[in-house]
């Protein structure tokens, strides 16, 4: 299976259409392919018909079919902030049982087009809703009470959050598709920013997005193959799992898609990461089998992540600064590991990459996506 | 108190209600953690439409099974701190529990903090819930049957007989009471436990006085205990219908239609310190908010139990939770009791603040047909429902109807196109000698009201009924006599 073209809007505030955000990031894919929308035999998105945007615009399928003119089966698959990664892994799925050569995979989500608080009460919706919705618990709260607990446990200090934030903003200065394209933050200005739910930060946060990004998965052999591919889902809220501070959907997600990539977690060279908040990037290091458990401070503070160390993440600049329009991320990922693949990244270009991997999360480590790219010479 | 559904045989544990074990099909029982213990917190900074009040704390607690929950609070708290809930120290003290998908529990537990209810297994019980029009549970118009039947279950495991209970109530005048009941589900639970319903307004009544005033109460709230189950509810009218307001249906039609005719605001604090006995269990699990106290309002999911000995404090109490002004006839039931002061157990009002829709006083289901409401009685605002919502649809120039006794010539100055609605308004305009392009007497038959009020809205000038339409009414009365 593999990738033969990626396509992403800008991450930002811009306030086109849903529809408009889905065709030019499909427009892209179908360029970077060389093929048309006749070449297309299958398509499946991801959105969460959030509210608070306006568009009031349910069964998004078929106003895929609608804007491309198309009839043909296309799946809606929304998974929360793990949508584009589980769009991704429908595809492999349906590609792998079914007839179909081309399948585009779409994720699109139109966040910011409402006051904070609407915004905010959107996330809240992902969260269980008698246990945490009525006691107050979006989705920085959430991952506060986790960060917390990872920190008691694991002497992880506010400024290893600092660090994770200031790398993902560098890499997003470098990123023309980013939300923070060419906007500088320094440390000082993270360290010092706001608590939004204690211990987290404003820095800490992830910052919500318009966009989308679209790929197309083929038969056809290209340069980049998609070797592992893999889903899990945990329970939805964290306090109902033995661990909070280790997410099982994460490690069993990343065990099988390295072991259908015949890899190890050190055989990565690359890896875009599911950096809702500055806490899940380190939790995730340790289970995506990065380094032992407790040890993902000590990645970030010798800079190993860095663009320039032994495994960067997040060289788009993550959600935290390239932006998280929900829906759009995993895909956005697999769209920013690929360019990277080809050397095309340009002033954040890694050398020599081949595998590649990437985790996307919806809810606090519910559900878990994780796949593996390898270059093909 | 943290609640996990375990099953019995393997051991496999949910936060979620479940019968059965999905595994091994064994029995499930709760696991009640009572030793809680602080071991996270959060402070939160940013607003959201549930939780407008900023900062707050959430707290993760663990009991000593392990088990896990957040709850929200304004008060400071160390990681490593006992988690306690204090029970009530003063007699007006208010439960408020939230529902984590059981709500048996969470009347158990207001119960519970308020040192328990005081019955003895022989007592007579009444219990009184809301049930004032047909409608379907979902529509939040009446208590809740799940609500009453965890109520009943309680009370049964208090000793109570099931023959010592009955569940009592009548519709809004006009309606009838079990075909209110039958909808609203509320028949189905007493059946299911055995329990007696009874109309309210086919028995007997005693005459009682009460602050100068003259009532004649159900007799059954006069020998019994009381337990007042009334659903939290918007009023268009009265600001809220919540615990005093239910106590309103304990009195027959006459006496109802004089407490509104004479100041309902006025009365009803009377009669609530006339009716000794009575323990309120609220259900505010999905209240009302908007136009209640009818189909008009929309449900309101605040998964809330309420309790006290007070009425009063507990209607101050909700008001406060939900961000409604407190009515004057609440605060002048307990002597302008100060909110502030109540002593609130379970729940921090802070921490619950969540504003519902407010109704507005002068809308109906019609667009263009508004109310000048002069504290017009339930057979009134019944009309009134019943023909605004007819005429949905057919749009027409505004018209304002007077209802109520009470009408002031303030209220009415600047309005328009003015009908008077009912015997009461149409005799206080008359004293008022205020003009007016139509009245509908409340005993004319209804096709005949909503043929007036349909000129009305689509006429310009002074309608009138003519003998065709009379015809017509009994007419289409006839016809919908026959087919039903």
């Amino acid at each position: 299976m593999f990738i033969k073209g990626v396509g992403m809007t800008e991450f930002g505030i811009k306030e086109d259409a849903s529809s408009h955000l889905v065709y030019e990031s499909a427009m892209e894919a179908l360029n970077d392919a060389d093929m048309s929308m006749n070449d297309v035999d299958a398509i499946v998105i991801s959105n969460n018909d959030i509210l608070s945007n306006g568009e009031r615009q349910r069964h998004s399928a078929s106003m895929v079919s609608s804007l491309f003119q198309k009839k043909m089966p296309i799946i809606a698959v929304p998974a929360g902030c793990a949508g584009g990664g589980t769009a991704l892994w429908t595809a492999v799925k349906l590609q792998k049982s079914g007839n179909y050569n081309n399948i585009l995979v779409i994720g699109f989500e139109k966040m910011v087009s409402n006051i904070s608080k609407r915004i905010t009460d959107e996330m809240l919706m992902g969260t269980e809703r008698i246990y945490e919705q009525t006691e107050g618990m979006n989705f920085p709260a959430e991952n506060a009470l986790v960060a917390q607990q990872y920190m008691l446990l694991y002497d992880v200090t506010p400024d290893d959050l600092a660090l994770v934030a200031f790398k993902n903003h560098k890499n997003a200065f470098l990123n023309p598709k980013a939300r923070f394209y060419k906007k500088k933050v320094s440390l000082e200005e993270i360290k010092n920013s706001p608590i939004v739910a204690s211990p987290l930060r404003l820095f800490d946060c992830s910052i919500p997005a318009n966009g989308a990004s679209a790929l197309i998965l083929s038969k056809d052999k290209t340069d980049v193959e998609i070797t592992g591919s893999a889903e899990e889902t945990d329970y939805l809220a964290p306090f109902e799992r033995e661990d909070m501070t280790s997410w099982d959907a994460s490690k069993l997600a990343a065990d099988e898609a390295y072991k259908q990539a015949g890899i190890a977690p050190d055989d990565v060279d690359i890896a875009e990461i599911h950096d809702a908040f500055t806490s899940v990037e380190l939790i995730s290091y340790e289970d995506l089998g990065f380094c032992r458990k407790g040890e993902g401070k000590e990645m970030v503070r010798k800079g190993l992540t860095n663009i320039d160390g032994r495994m960067p993440v997040n060289t788009s600049g993550g959600l935290k600064a390239k932006g998280h329009p929900i829906s759009a991320t995993g895909v956005s990922q697999i769209y920013e590991l690929v360019k990277q693949m080809r050397n095309e990244a340009g002033e954040r270009q890694v050398s020599n990459v081949k595998h590649a991997l990437a985790q996307n999360i919806g809810g606090a480590g519910s559900t878990v996506t994780v796949h593996v790219l390898r270059k093909v010479n | 108190m943290i609640i996990r559904w375990v099953c019995e045989n393997c051991n496999k544990k949910w936060i979620y209600p479940v019968e059965k074990c999905v595994y091994c099909k064994g029995n499930i029982e709760k696991q009640k953690g009572s030793k809680i213990k602080v071991v996270g917190i959060t402070k939160v900074t940013i607003p959201s439409p549930m939780h407008p009040i900023i900062p707050y704390n959430i707290l993760l607690l663990q009991d000593e099974f392990g088990n896990r929950i957040p709850r929200k609070t304004m008060k400071e708290y160390k990681i490593g701190d006992d988690f306690v809930l204090q029970k009530a120290k003063t007699k007006d003290a208010v439960a408020v529990v939230k529902v984590k998908y059981d709500v048996y529990e969470a009347i158990k537990e207001s119960i519970e903090l308020l040192n328990g209810i005081g019955l003895n297994p022989n007592d007579k019980i009444l219990v009184k819930p809301s049930v004032i029009a047909a409608a379907y549970p979902y529509q939040a118009v009446n208590t809740n049957p799940d609500f009453l039947n965890a109520l009943l279950i309680v009370l049964f495991e208090h000793g109570i007989k099931k023959e010592n209970i009955i569940v009592a109530e009548q519709a809004l005048i006009g309606s009838d009471a079990k075909d209110a009941a039958s909808k609203a589900g509320i028949l189905e639970i007493c059946k299911k436990n055995g329990v007696e319903f009874v109309d309210i307004s086919k028995c007997p009544f005693e005459h009682i006085e009460s602050d100068g005033y003259t009532f004649r109460v159900f007799n059954e709230a006069l020998k019994r205990k009381v337990i007042n189950a009334p659903i939290m509810k918007t009023n268009f009218q009265l600001g809220i219908s919540g615990a005093l307001e239910n106590l309103s249906r304990l009195v027959d039609e006459k006496t109802q239609r004089n407490m509104y005719f004479d100041n309902i605001e006025k009365t009803l604090p009377k009669l609530a310190k006339a009716i000794s006995n009575i323990f309120t269990v609220a259900d505010a699990t999905n209240g009302m908010q908007g136009q209640g106290p009818l189909a008009l309002g929309e449900p309101a999911f605040l998964n809330l139990v309420l309790a006290s000995r007070n009425a009063a404090a507990l209607d101050s109490v909700f008001c406060e939770a939900t961000m409604l002004p407190i009515p004057q006839y609440v605060t002048d039931y307990s002597d302008n009791l100060d909110v502030k002061k109540i002593e609130v157990v379970g729940n921090e009002v802070d921490a619950l603040k969540y504003p519902i829709k407010q109704p507005i006083a002068t809308d109906t289901a019609h667009p263009d047909i508004k109310v000048i409401d002069g504290k017009s009685c339930p057979s009134c605002l019944n009309i009134m429902y019943n023909l605004t919502s007819k005429l949905v649809g057919l749009r027409g120039e505004q018209i304002n109807l007077i209802m109520g006794s009470m009408p002031t010539q303030d209220m009415i100055n600047g309005k328009e196109r003015l009908v008077v609605l009912g015997d009461c308004a149409i005799k206080k305009i008359w004293d008022l000698r205020i003009k007016h392009i139509a009245k509908i007497d409340e005993n004319i038959g209804e096709v005949e009201q909503l043929v007036l009020l349909k000129k009305m809205l689509t006429t310009e000038g002074k309608p009138k009924i003519t003998p065709v339409d009379r015809v017509k009414s009994k007419m289409k009365k006839l016809i919908s006599k026959v087919i039903g």
